[in-house]
């Protein structure tokens, strides 16, 4: 059995991709850094779509239109994030999450 | 001597490519997430994502490795790489780490990555009882233009809308032209 | 819909209602429009209660149509029309006058602005009076009854910006709301104990015994409280005076046919539960009565307001017919005394009030001194009726009081107690005299006005037609009015007809309603008794008002605190002012606002608060440190599935 012919090869490593990413989300300040993270984290969910098409599912070609559904959502969410981003930048001159703190209860 | 014989046939170099992959994915990844500079977390990105492209090569899709290698470290790379000119220079003293911030993330990402992997491992995985071997592109082609053509054209609207969020945030609002 | 009985029945309720609604929403800008659309809308039920009368007399049975509106296990609401010879006669009576006031209008509104609301007003009046009329069911009469009390509130204060009439409208339908608890918690006791609301098997459970005892008693006292509000009993009859303030064609609806004709009918219809009611509650409702009909005979004898007058002669006469229903009810007589004098007096009060209205409308004051002193005999159409109508209120022979009142003395004196007798006759004295007082006043004009009524008559000159204004509410003064117009006097003639024959027609009503006519054998004693209070009335009127030596001032003069204590309306209006400021607003009003301040707001704020103190608790939670929620929610998930996996 070959080591890429396994289905959880890539489930692990989806895994790992989601974990590396959640722990950028969890721990950077930067904003920009936290949205590379979250990339990660998106590419982990496409990872595994591919994989369970790859493996499971009945016809291919599904799980490659969803996962091109998410690269678009992924641009999108990405054009939005970073426009907040700059808009954030130029409103307090950071973009460091803690120093964003007008919302405090 | 067996072992490295293997490694001359057709799947020995396959697993020898994959493990390349597997680890360019994997080490761009931690760059893209712990290297303090913001520069090198895109670098990291952009790695990480080519090797992620390297892996739908290896499950059978070679379209949707293009796309992501296109869309991602194409696009949207860059994309992040002007935000960062945008924004915070690059030259300012980053305030050190707070140790317990550190821990927690730690915490809470090997919490999530204790319980999926429990998940996948517990989980007995079964086939599909029938599978269909149509992997070429204008299947795929069909299915986006025929049965999926109600999310594509909203997922185009979606991108539209963002173009125009993403416009006017970065203008800075309504009020300033 | 084939049958032609409930497709009129149909077409008597939803016409006016129509009426109301067309005008009020499209045409109520349009004069001439709104008054043909509600004249159509009650000529048709005229003609339909006419035919009804005629055709359906004899009625064996009563014809009901009806369905259960609202049921609920045991308890069936049912919703329909209930036609017997009771209805049948209201219906016509309703129909009649409703249409004659309609026509009467015409010529005493005319040029008033709000001329399409008025004839709207008076629609929605005539429906929800013949819905009390043929109504099948209790809860539909209560439903038709406060619509009554609305229309009447609406009509009251017609003339809104007069401060004194929407004051009036107001208390009219507070102080009838008053008696309406009473009736709808009788009600209550009726759907909880009888288990329905239907009148007919109400009628038939009463007249066989089949209810208990108490229960017919609590509701009947309970029903009663109801009419003491509507038909203006003591001592809720404080609203009916001061209703004055209305159109005067309007108190003429009121006072005969409708509003306070609504209490005296619902008895009539109710006769068996009343009448099986035991003699506690007849009892009470004829001490009731009786007080009613003294206070308010003695209140119209000071009366210098020609509609105050006919408005206290119209208390005492509701007194009385529930006098005559008590007192058939005690001593197991028939309804019929009650339901006659009830026809009768429609006919005959809506005449008076109608002649008053010409008078008022020519002469543009409401004081009969004045009027006389400006001639108001010289109206002769007017004056001859108002004569034939006193005479009939006074109940002399033939007119058409005369026969009515005798039924009520009549029955009457069947009771083992005398006193209600004595007490009857002293009203019918008293009537006599109050009402004569008006028409020889109006009679017999002094050649030189006393002093008090030239200033009266001066003030009047000198305020311009403002005075006039006041009380007719619109812009013409009396100068316009040269005669009196014929859709004016035309409703009077017939009236006037109607109180000279009705008198007549008494075997055959009472064959109508009862389905047989008793032979009454004529109590002499009692024919002379009657006759002589009433003639001793016009008697003492005459010396006190109507000879050349009489001084206008009348025997009461000689007993000052007498005459001042009925002057101050036996200080009724005093008792619930005081009534009101200490008991409701001194004690009820300031819980209630207690109530209102510290448990509803205060429950409102205390949520608000809590709602706001919790935020402000759990806002910690908010640290506006992203990563931080994001741990704890990422933790939380990751907890959460490692612990139901390990449960697999």
């Amino acid at each position: 059995m070959l080591i890429f012919n396994q289905l959880s090869t890539y489930l692990y490593l989806a895994l790992a991709l989601f974990a590396i990413g959640l722990y950028g989300v969890l721990a950077r300040r930067n904003l920009i850094a936290m949205l590379i993270s979250i990339e990660l984290i998106l590419n982990a969910a496409m990872i595994n779509f591919m994989a369970f098409n790859r493996f499971l599912a009945p016809h291919p070609a599904v799980g490659q239109v969803i996962t091109l559904f998410i690269m678009a959502v992924a641009a999108a969410e990405a054009a939005i994030a970073l426009s907040i981003i700059v808009a954030v930048y130029r409103k307090l001159k950071t973009i460091n999450v803690e120093q964003a703190t007008e919302l405090r209860g | 001597m067996n072992f490295l014989s293997s490694l001359t046939t057709p799947q020995g170099v396959a697993t020898i490519a994959f493990i390349m992959v597997v680890g360019a994915t994997i080490a761009g990844a931690l760059i893209a997430v712990l290297a303090r500079n913001i520069f090198h977390n895109v670098l990291g990105l952009a790695l990480s994502l080519m090797g992620v492209g390297g892996l739908f090569l290896y499950l059978n899709s070679p379209f949707v490795a293009l796309m992501e290698i296109l869309i991602y470290v194409g696009a949207i790379c860059i994309a992040i790489c002007f935000a960062i000119m945008l924004s915070e220079p690059l030259y300012l003293s980053k305030p050190p780490r707070n140790p317990l911030k550190i821990q927690g993330a730690v915490l809470g990402a090997g919490a999530v990555f204790a319980f999926l992997a429990l998940l996948v491992k517990q989980t007995k995985w079964t086939p599909a009882p029938e599978r269909s071997a149509d992997w070429s592109i204008e299947t795929l082609g069909h299915y986006l233009l025929k049965n999926y053509v109600l999310i594509f054209e909203l997922v185009s609207l979606l991108l539209l809308v963002a173009m125009l969020g993403a416009i006017v945030l970065a203008r800075g609002g309504r009020g300033s032209s | 819909m084939g049958d032609p009985i409930l497709l009129g029945c149909l077409a008597t309720v939803i016409l006016p209602l129509l009426a109301f609604a067309i005008i009020m929403i499209f045409t109520w800008r349009h004069h001439k429009l709104s008054l043909a659309i509600s004249l159509v809308a009650s000529t048709i039920p005229l003609i339909i209660a006419w035919i009804f009368f005629f055709k359906l007399a004899g009625l064996k049975q009563p014809i009901i149509y009806q369905f259960d509106w609202l049921i609920s296990d045991q308890v069936k609401v049912p919703f329909g029309f209930l036609l017997d010879p009771t209805s049948l006669l209201m219906l016509v009576i309703v129909a009649t006058i409703s249409w004659l006031v309609q026509v009467y209008s015409i010529g005493y509104m005319g040029g008033d602005p709000g001329f399409g609301r008025y004839y709207a007003f008076l629609s929605l009046f005539a429906m929800s009076m013949i819905g009390i009329v043929i109504s099948s069911g209790l809860l539909q009469v209560f439903i038709s009854w406060e619509l009554v009390g609305l229309a009447s509130y609406l009509l009251i204060g017609f003339w809104y910006e007069k401060f004194s009439a929407s004051e009036a409208g107001k208390k009219a339908f507070v102080v009838t709301r008053f008696g309406d608890i009473g009736f709808f918690i009788g009600l209550v006791f009726l759907t909880l104990y009888f288990g329905g609301l239907d009148i007919h098997s109400i009628n038939t459970a009463a007249q066989t015994k089949a209810m208990p005892q108490w229960l017919l008693t609590t509701s009947a006292l309970l029903i009663f409280c109801g009419v003491m509000g509507k038909s203006a009993q003591f001592p809720l009859h404080v609203w009916l005076p001061d209703a004055m303030e209305g159109p005067t064609p309007v108190s003429a609806l009121l006072h005969s046919a409708t509003m306070v004709a609504a209490g005296v009918y619902l008895m009539t219809r109710l006769f068996p539960l009343f009448a099986a009611a035991g003699p506690t509650a007849l009892t009470i409702i004829l001490a009731i009565s009786t007080i009613t009909l003294i206070l308010s005979s003695t209140i119209g004898m000071v009366a210098w307001d020609i509609k105050q007058v006919w408005a206290y002669s119209t208390v005492s006469q509701l007194g009385f017919m529930s006098m005559g229903l008590a007192a058939a009810g005690l001593a197991g007589g028939t309804l019929f005394a009650g339901a006659f004098h009830l026809t009768t007096h429609a006919a005959f009060k809506a005449l008076l009030f109608l002649c008053a209205g010409v008078f008022i409308h020519h002469f543009g004051t409401n004081d009969f001194f004045v009027m006389s002193a400006q001639g108001g005999r010289k109206l002769t159409i007017p004056m001859v009726t108002v004569t034939i109508a006193a005479l009939a209120l006074a109940g002399i022979f033939p007119f058409a009081g005369f026969f009515s009142k005798e039924l009520i003395l009549g029955s009457l004196a069947h009771l083992p107690n005398k006193i209600w007798l004595i007490l009857g006759l002293l009203g019918a004295f008293l009537t006599a005299y109050y009402a004569f007082r008006v028409i020889f006043v109006m009679l017999f004009p002094r050649p030189k006005p006393p002093d008090w009524v030239q200033a009266q008559i001066d003030a009047a000159a000198g305020a311009g037609h403002g005075h006039g204004e006041e009380d007719t509410g619109h812009g013409h003064g009396h100068e316009a009015h040269h005669g009196v117009p014929l859709v004016m006097s035309l409703p009077l003639l017939i009236l006037a007809f109607f109180t000279l024959i009705l008198g007549f027609c008494q075997g055959w009503l009472e064959k109508f309603l009862l389905g047989e006519s008793h032979p009454h054998d004529v109590d002499l004693v009692l024919l002379v008794a009657a006759v002589g209070c009433a003639l001793g009335g016009m008697g003492v009127a005459w010396v006190d008002w109507g000879s050349s030596k009489a001084r206008w001032e009348g025997f009461l003069r000689n007993f000052p605190v007498l005459e001042n204590f009925f002057i101050q309306k036996w200080y009724m209006d005093h008792f619930w002012r005081w009534f009101l400021n200490s008991i409701i607003y001194g004690i009820f009003s300031k819980w209630f606002t207690y109530n209102d301040r510290r448990v509803v707001d205060g429950g409102v704020d205390a949520v608000a608060l809590g709602t706001i103190g919790s935020g402000r608790l759990l806002s910690f939670i908010q640290t506006a440190f992203v990563q931080l929620n994001i741990l704890f929610m990422v933790l939380v998930l990751a907890g959460l599935g490692i612990y139901l996996l390990m449960g697999r």
